[in-house]
């Protein structure tokens, strides 16, 4: 039972910060059809910051680390993605592909290749016992830091006019256009976001981790596409729930499968993305149609 | 009339010769540049047949695949079983099953058991993965490529155990062997092209309503492009085994699949020649940033390039080409007969006979 409850924390904490990863991605693609596979290197470049800014404090590493997550993403579609408009988003997951390759090359440049570490928030690193049950104190922080980002973000899109102008664009972005919603300030706006949300999963997975190299964002950015894909990529909330369903399941097989075969669990979990994406091409959460393309 | 009618029919076979031209003179001038040059440009020759493997899938089809390095893998995965020494493998790769450690076969016949190897797992996962496009296409086909490296890191039964490698690989392949089965993929992925699924798949990608209801059956003919283009990459595994001499899932990952799919992109995915000129300029490139990178004396100068800034250039070049320049070099044509006036699109007659 103790075992039971400890891992289905576990799992709902990497379901959570898959599903805030995730989520970062679907905010794009509504806008522009773009699967970005750089937003890995977004999260790495927020999560080296961390680890070298965390001594002078989190009040000073936190906001910088989001301060460098925005400023990428936002270099990113200044650089690269708006020079592509019309690219078909196959090409553009290519271009994303490459950028990725791109700058985890630059990272190594200038940080080498080991990895870099600090003690992140050493006091999130201690189990935590509530009646008797001892769950990580990490897990619970990062469903709170989780839900906390969630309610914040969903406030704002349902609240103000640039989150309302946003579901627009993602709901049909040349309607959107067509009733005088600025393309530019939108599409800069999801890159933003998906930058705090990057910083987001950059700092509960350096507390974890500690360390930073080059590939850090890799393994993360691969689940929270596929989860955003299985869920559902062109609906915001598709791709936050397919991320948490991705990272639940790759936390529960890592607990529960026997030793000899937890190796290959995140094969169990690609396996069954193709077996999700053919039954149901357009997302596990979308109702009937494909992806508009 | 009927010169021209003549020329129209010579007109794909001159594409096909000027490229096996090219290979070839490309690889008879590194012959001459020294040793490490040589090693590299198999490496090349390597990579060209795993574009080539690409573009007779993407270039046709139109669908995304992150996943042929998958078909590379495992045919490198079995050249290697076939050709380590049996001895070695019951001392090295213990875990294996047995009936492993004493299946054998000669180098040249197991370059082409490889290319069956890995054409069989593009059959098997082609009628299901085929009925997909664009983004879900690519990222299915990607998990298949994370499977296939899960799976051959970690399944000690047939390979060594996670984190090592597969050693003890014969050096028998020269750059010379290595350039014919660059050129027969080459001739292969033309005859492709000329083949009724080809043309059928080319009519899909341009338009895939009117094409399905000019009854094409799309999921048949992608099944076949994937299935043949399976087996060439099978080949380039096969290659990359007796190349590289050290087979290991982490090689034949990620990495590679970015490096192949760049090559294809600089080319131009669209056409063969796309694939072949894009494959060689990219390894050309990277010939000389090596050179680079270790200095070179021009004069009483010595140019060099920070170590690190090869790997940078490369993905550079992709992006600035996906940005500036989609089609790629070749703008997605193939080289045709200079000396004509109305250059047609390949398998297209001219409209004004």
């Amino acid at each position: 039972m103790n075992q039971l409850i400890q891992s289905l924390v576990d799992a709902i904490s990497a379901g959570a910060t898959l599903g805030l990863a995730a989520l970062a991605i679907g905010l794009v693609f509504g806008v522009i059809r773009l699967a970005n596979f750089a937003q890995g290197e977004i999260i790495t470049a927020s999560a080296y910051s961390i680890i070298f800014t965390w001594q002078l404090g989190w009040y000073v590493a936190i906001p910088i680390a989001i301060l460098i997550g925005v400023i990428l993403s936002l270099l990113m579609e200044v650089g690269v993605f708006s020079r592509m408009r019309m690219a078909t988003p196959a090409t553009l997951l290519v271009a994303s592909f490459g950028l990725s390759f791109l700058l985890q090359r630059v990272y190594e440049l200038f940080f080498g290749n080991n990895v870099r570490t600090a003690p992140v928030a050493p006091e999130l690193a201690q189990s935590l016992e509530i009646g008797g049950i001892r769950v990580q104190l990490l897990s619970v922080a990062t469903i709170i830091i989780a839900a906390v980002i969630l309610v914040a973000l969903v406030q704002f899109l349902n609240r103000s006019i640039w989150g309302l102008q946003l579901q627009a664009a993602a709901a049909d972005f040349r309607i959107a256009r067509l009733v005088g919603i600025p393309a530019s300030r939108v599409i800069g706006l999801s890159f933003a976001l998906s930058g705090i949300l990057a910083a987001a999963v950059a700092f509960v997975s350096t507390v974890k981790t500690g360390a930073v190299g080059p590939p850090f964002g890799v393994p993360i950015v691969i689940l929270a596409l596929i989860g955003a894909v299985i869920g559902g990529i062109d609906k915001i909330y598709g791709a936050l729930a397919g991320g948490f369903l991705v990272g639940f399941a790759t936390s529960m097989l890592a607990s529960w499968l026997p030793s000899d075969m937890s190796n290959f669990r995140d094969a169990y979990v690609f396996l069954l993305v193709i077996i999700v994406l053919i039954f149901r091409p357009s997302g596990l959460l979308v109702r009937g149609g494909t992806v508009r393309t | 009339m009927k010169e021209r009618s003549l020329l129209w029919r010579l007109g794909p076979l001159w594409s096909l010769v000027v490229l096996l031209v090219i290979v070839y003179a490309v690889t008879v001038v590194t012959s001459y540049l020294g040793d490490s040059v040589q090693v590299q440009f198999q490496y090349a020759l390597v990579n060209l047949v795993i574009v080539v493997a690409l573009y007779m899938f993407i270039g046709t089809s139109g669908v995304l695949s992150f996943g042929h390095v998958a078909f590379v893998a495992l045919g490198a995965w079995t050249v290697g079983l076939l050709t380590i020494e049996p001895e070695l493998k019951r001392n090295l790769l213990s875990d294996m099953f047995p009936v492993l450690f004493d299946i054998q076969a000669p180098w040249f016949l197991a370059i082409f058991i490889g290319g069956l190897v890995g054409g069989l797992l593009a059959l098997i996962v082609a009628p299901v993965l085929m009925r997909l496009n664009g983004l879900q296409a690519g990222i299915a086909t990607f998990a298949l490529l994370l499977v296939v490296g899960q799976v051959l890191t970690y399944w000690s039964s047939i390979g060594p155990r996670s984190g090592q490698s597969m050693v003890g690989i014969p050096d028998v392949l020269d750059l010379q062997t290595t350039m014919f089965f660059a050129l027969g993929a080459i001739v292969v992925a033309w005859l492709f092209q000329r083949s009724r699924p080809a043309r059928l798949l080319r009519a899909a990608r341009e338009d895939g309503i009117a094409a399905a209801a000019s009854g094409i059956n799309v999921v048949t003919q992608r099944v076949i492009a994937l299935a043949l283009s399976g087996l060439i990459a099978g080949i380039a595994g096969g290659l990359f085994a007796l190349t590289n001499r050290v087979v290991q899932a982490s090689l034949l990952g990620i990495e590679l699949t970015f490096i192949t799919l760049a090559m294809l992109v600089l080319g131009g995915m669209l056409s063969l020649s796309g694939a072949v000129i894009g494959g060689l300029v990219f390894s050309l490139i990277d010939l000389v940033l090596v050179r680079l990178q270790n200095g070179v004396e021009l004069g009483s100068y010595v140019v060099s390039i920070p170590q690190g800034t090869r790997p940078i250039i490369l993905g550079a070049i992709l992006v600035l080409m996906l940005i500036f320049r989609p089609s790629g070099l070749t703008g997605g044509r193939e080289i045709v007969w200079p000396f004509r006036r109305t250059p047609p699109l390949p398998g297209v007659p001219p409209t004004n006979e």
